[in-house]
């Protein structure tokens, strides 16, 4: 696909070339290695995240159920970021509520303990 | 005023004897029933691990109810009387029923849409393609 692609963009080269070396092939942070990091010629083939709520045609997240949001949170029991699990817009507003009610009733931990 | 739904949890010391956790949940559905709410459900979810420590313990007997009441007043009889009480180290009401409200509308729209989509399919069947189904219904 990139390969296709970099011709068509090639010849009129002259502004697209900088940012061809300078935006995927810095040392940018890859995320997660959930996608095949394929570097091509300019563009990296990253696998798409889903919502997995909306997979899941969820019409609500239960607070009860620690062990579906326990994913959502870092070890240390930071929410993760939508950028990083793929949660959609709505899922993740009520991804946020649940996980908040559920580490009122210690359910889930506000922070690590140590 | 319309009836409103609340869940009720609350954790009790992981000491304390089965007997007295009843006790409790007796005290609730009698204060509830005196002010005018019903307890719908009660599940013991038994002793389990809490996330943190609480009075310095690491676990605690969960039970969690369904309450059903018409007006606040119950509520806060109720979590006076959770906090009063001795074994109850922890206690958390959240009102429902708007969500449930909102799940159902949910449901019911997709239940609608699905209904309505078995014609756009068959429509789009005569010319398949080998994208998904979704595609193929948005062609139509």
């Amino acid at each position: 696909m990139a390969d296709e692609n970099a011709p068509v963009q090639a010849p009129p080269s002259a502004p697209a070339a900088p940012s061809g070396p300078s935006g995927p092939g810095g040392p940018r942070p890859q995320g997660r290695p959930g996608g095949p990091a394929k570097r091509g010629k300019r563009s990296f083939v990253r696998k798409k995240k889903v919502c997995r709520f909306c997979v899941d045609k969820a019409d609500f997240i239960d607070y009860k159920k620690a062990e579906i949001l326990a994913p959502f949170i870092q070890e240390r029991g930071k929410i993760l970021p939508r950028r990083m699990t793929g949660t959609c817009a709505r899922h993740q507003r009520w991804l946020t509520v649940a996980i908040k009610r559920a580490q009122n009733i210690a359910l889930l931990p506000f922070a690590a303990e140590l | 005023m319309e009836e409103r739904q609340y869940d009720l949890i609350f954790i009790c010391r992981p000491d304390t004897p089965e007997a007295d956790v009843d006790k409790v949940i007796a005290t609730l559905e009698h204060a509830a029933a005196e002010k005018g709410g019903k307890i719908e459900a009660v599940n013991k979810w038994g002793r389990r691990r809490m996330a943190y420590r609480v009075q310095k313990l690491r676990e605690g007997y969960y039970v969690y109810l369904v309450l059903k009441s018409s007006h606040g007043e119950v509520v806060k009889e109720l979590e006076r009387r959770l906090k009063v009480s001795d074994a109850v180290m922890k206690y958390l009401t959240v009102r429902v029923d708007e969500e449930l409200k909102r799940q159902d509308k949910l449901k019911r729209h997709r239940e609608r849409r699905a209904a309505r989509r078995p014609r756009k399919a068959a429509m789009a069947t005569p010319a398949p393609s080998p994208g998904s189904g979704e595609q193929a219904a948005a062609q139509a």
